[in-house]
């Protein structure tokens, strides 16, 4: 990763939205993007995570140029957003609105090639691409029937093969596995990587914490407007005032809890008397990962028995949730079905 | 600023047959999409048919054995009252379903989600217009056809005795001055966000304004002037004096209302994108052509 292909500056947008109240009509400038600036590099994988409402759609409407900033400028593969639209828009293939955005009267061939030509992308290229992603994406048992006829999962996948049809350097996905069912989605997922490692840079959105702790190199959260977290998720988790925890169980002679508690970078360790001479050990530590083998070296050394080991790390989710208060998960399942109707939310 | 990678299609800049790929593209697919809908161009065409068939009776019930001749008397045209109705209900049918189409297509567009994805494109926007526009020019003057064909055997008339090829001319100029209001339809709709009460209050002061079973020598004289500067009036008259072998309002020859449906076919086409384009910006500026 060297230089950035995605670099937005002081990016702010206010919405003014109408209130009705006791029948008067009142406008109401609602700040959706606060001043966001961002870098995302060639060849990068990230992931931006926040709750409905926090202006990760608006963001991305404004990289993608479907909205105008109120102020600042981001530039997309090297064009601006406020100058150079269509070629901004050639350097990115997206998949915005979930299963939205496809002709239902027409086969999903028919939609591939519709949208091919408003990529300019040739006509004898089209059909060999559009023949490609059928065979990559296993589109064939339905792709030549309308979509009306589609299932959810297989309007996903066609939406995601609209993304691909222009081989952008850039591919933006918001919640592409949303409505998939679980193979599905471990298949799109495999593609991404696949793609990713191929050299395209990836700006993915997702409120499942595990897709970004699989998939994304780096993380952005963001909340009302502002991006408050940005950084590896290693870099984020260790961020958070908290330790990681790991569990051992098994029979410890009686000095093993002394020489673990001498170890750098131990802080805490609290024993659990299980029953038959066993106990299990609760471990504090600054970073379980790389504290792990110098523990089970140590436990070992000391003639004790080991049955099993559970590291509890703090997850993304924990960061999520100490960064705004809220699980992303629970505040998702919530308010996801407002952003189906009414042309996405606009958050 | 942000690195420029060339990978991909599309970053360069397209040619002109890459947007002429774009125009037939969409024509093809929007004649598919209708064409999967059974039976919808029929039943369209038999509407002018029925809007020539009211005011046919109408005024058969009230002038009777001579209500070709009164007719005639009356509107200083021709006696052939009903080819005259029917000319005008055609060429009706054509221009609001020019209007109503691309008022309708804008407005499906917004809540499916397809003009967003539209959007993500970096085809030029009047490309994409100028495909919609002509494929509701097609699927609006094969209803012309149809109707016109039907309606000549259901009233007995013979709409081929007049100029055919002179109708034909105005129909081919006639039809970028419509493009343009089109442009302006979408641009419209695009704004307000509804079409339907737009697309009946408009169709209804389009019939008005355009004769369709008077002459608009029938006006007051200020909406003379009004209706006679509305391009669908001037295409309509065009067509009828073609057809009919009658003069025309403006008095001249043919090359009168020809020019003058010329001029519109330079300004609208040209006014109406720009306005659709400053619409669409105005509209990203604020809440995005998505929303609805």
């Amino acid at each position: 990763m060297s230089e950035p292909i995605i670099r937005a500056e002081h990016l702010a947008k206010t919405f003014i939205s109408k209130e009705r109240k006791k029948g008067a009509k009142k406008k109401k400038a609602v700040e959706a993007l606060k001043d966001v600036s961002l870098d995302i590099y060639d060849g990068e994988f990230f992931g931006l995570l926040g709750p409905n409402g926090a202006g990760k759609t608006t963001l991305i409407k404004c990289l993608t140029t479907l909205l105008i900033p109120t102020s600042g400028d981001a530039w997309v593969n090297g064009h601006s957003v406020l100058r150079d639209e269509d070629e901004v828009r050639a350097s990115i293939g997206c998949m915005l609105m979930g299963e939205r955005g496809l002709y239902w009267k027409l086969t999903g061939r028919e939609n591939l090639n519709y949208f091919g030509a408003l990529y300019h992308i040739p006509k004898g290229v089209r059909a060999k691409r559009i023949n490609d992603l059928s065979s990559l994406l296993e589109l064939g048992d339905f792709f030549d029937r309308t979509v009306e006829t589609y299932s959810s999962g297989q309007k996903m996948i066609l939406a995601f093969a609209k993304s691909l049809l222009n081989d952008a350097p850039i591919l933006i996905l918001d919640e592409p596995t949303v409505t998939m069912d679980v193979p599905t989605a471990r298949k799109l997922r495999a593609l991404v990587k696949d793609l990713h490692r191929q050299g395209k840079t990836i700006l993915y959105t997702t409120h499942l914490m595990h897709e970004a702790e699989e998939l994304c190199q780096r993380v952005g959260i963001i909340d009302h407007g502002e991006i408050i977290a940005l950084g590896t998720a290693a870099e984020l988790k260790a961020s958070m005032d908290r330790q990681d925890v790991v569990e051992i169980e098994g029979i410890f002679p009686g000095h093993v809890v002394e020489d673990v508690r001498a170890l750098a970078g131990v802080t805490d360790v609290a024993v659990k008397a299980e029953g038959n001479g066993r106990s299990k050990l609760a471990i504090s530590s600054s970073n379980s990962r790389v504290m792990l083998p110098r523990l089970i070296e140590t436990i070992v050394r000391n003639g004790s028995t080991i049955e099993y080991v559970k590291p509890q790390e703090v997850t993304l989710e924990d960061v999520f949730m100490a960064k705004t208060g809220r699980s992303l998960a629970v505040d998702t399942a919530q308010t996801g079905k407002q952003e189906v109707r009414g042309g996405g939310g606009r958050g | 600023m942000a690195v420029a990678v060339s990978r991909g299609f599309g970053l360069g800049r397209p040619g002109w047959r890459a947007n002429a790929d774009i125009v037939k593209t969409v024509i093809v697919s929007r004649l598919k999409i209708v064409s999967r809908y059974k039976g919808m161009l029929v039943m369209e065409a038999l509407l002018p048919i029925m809007f020539a068939g009211f005011p046919l009776l109408l005024g058969f019930a009230i002038g009777g054995a001579n209500a070709a001749q009164n007719f005639q008397k009356n509107t200083g045209t021709t006696a052939d009252y009903k080819l005259y109705m029917l000319i005008g209900s055609c060429v009706f049918m054509v221009v609001t379903l020019m209007m109503w189409l691309i008022g309708y297509w804008v407005r499906r567009e917004q809540e499916t989600g397809t003009l967003e994805s539209m959007y993500l494109a970096p085809a030029k926007r009047f490309y994409v217009l100028a495909g919609v526009t002509t494929y509701a020019f097609i699927r609006s003057m094969m209803i012309f056809v149809i109707a016109l064909f039907l309606g000549s055997l259901a009233f007995g008339v013979n709409p081929l005795s007049g100029n055919v090829l002179l109708a034909f001319g105005f129909i081919s100029v006639g039809f970028l001055p419509l493009w343009g209001i089109g442009f302006l339809f979408g641009a419209f709709i695009l704004k307000i966000k509804e079409a339907n009460s737009v697309i009946q209050l408009v169709q209804w002061v389009v019939a008005f304004l355009m004769g369709i079973y008077y002459p608009i020598t029938f006006f007051p004289g200020w909406m003379q002037y009004v209706a006679a500067s509305f391009p669908p009036t001037i295409l309509n008259d065009g067509i009828r004096s073609s057809l009919l072998n009658i003069g025309n309002l403006f008095g001249g020859g043919w090359w009168v209302p020809f020019a003058l449906l010329l001029a519109f076919s330079l300004i609208l086409p040209l006014l109406g994108y720009e306005i659709f384009l400053q619409t669409e910006r105005r509209l990203r500026r604020t809440e995005g052509v998505g929303q609805y």
